[in-house]
């Protein structure tokens, strides 16, 4: 079992989380060819080490938020505060915009 | 249109074994979601508390998401006196929510037996909120003590509602005095 620090909800089993997998910078739409488009889409850098992802609150606050991992020890490091600007785009918003 | 009569999810109950955790359906109470920007206080109630304003208890259960439980009558009066912003919008989610209370010494011990969260009074006093799963059913626990007996309510999607009474109401059959 992992023990994910959610930034709103604090540590919580995993099976309450959905992974969002690994967090990556998205390339300009206007701009990226389409090696650059496949590699966000599809490629992993799948690392023996620190690896920053994105998880999905499912059971809890129902918010995505960043954390790092590391993928040999499954250690994770304190994410970051809740509004703070370092999660990537998508993270800290909601998935489905209304309902509960 | 008149009002949709309510048909509680939960069609069979169980007698409660002596001293065993009191589990009761509560779902004919009136729910209302309040929904606003994050770090927003419309109802003046944080993430994770929950308070009792005119009869109407008031939970935060999400970062931007309040679930307001009262009678008939009392949720509406409590918004319509509520002065909010455009950006706040609310939804009766009565039909679409299942609610139990579970009211006893040994409430939080059966819980813990179907749901990770620590119910322990330091980390889950009087007045807390959380979400967390629940048998498997994702779904919203607030503590709302009656005369200082500890009871939490249990929200979820109506369509567990027999699912979520029975798998509860096994777990409270353990702390009952015959056993």
């Amino acid at each position: 079992m992992l023990l994910v620090p959610c930034p709103h909800c604090g540590p919580r089993n995993s099976a309450d989380m959905s992974y969002q997998g690994e967090a990556s910078s998205r390339p300009d739409p206007s701009s990226a060819t389409p090696a650059q488009w496949r590699d966000y889409l599809y490629m992993e850098h799948n690392p023996a080490g620190w690896l920053k992802e994105n998880w999905y609150c499912s059971s809890g606050c129902r918010r995505f938020f960043s954390v790092e991992r590391h993928t040999v020890t499954s250690e994770f490091r304190e994410p970051p505060l809740p509004g703070s600007k370092t999660a990537e785009p998508g993270a800290g918003t909601d998935r489905q915009g209304g309902g509960s | 249109m008149a009002e949709p009569e309510f048909r509680s999810s939960v069609t069979t109950l169980a007698a409660t074994p002596a001293g065993a955790p009191a589990l009761t359906d509560e779902s004919p109470l009136t729910k209302v979601s309040v929904r606003a920007r994050v770090g927003a206080s419309p109802l003046g109630v944080d993430f994770t508390r929950a308070a009792r304003r005119d009869g109407v208890l008031i939970c935060g259960i999400r970062p931007d998401e309040w679930l307001l439980l009262g009678g008939e009558g009392e949720v509406e009066a409590l918004l319509a006196a509520a002065e909010f912003d455009a950006s706040v919008n609310r939804i009766d989610i009565t039909h679409s929510r299942l609610c139990l209370r579970l009211t006893g010494v040994r409430s939080a011990s059966a819980l813990e037996k179907v749901c990770s969260l620590d119910f322990g009074d330091m980390m889950f006093p009087d007045g807390a909120t959380g979400s967390a799963s629940v048998a498997k059913v994702s779904s919203d626990l607030v503590r709302d003590d009656i005369a200082g007996e500890p009871s939490y309510l249990l929200l979820a999607d109506r369509s567990f509602g027999q699912y979520l009474y029975d798998a509860i109401h096994d777990a409270t059959t353990e702390f009952a005095d015959s056993l």
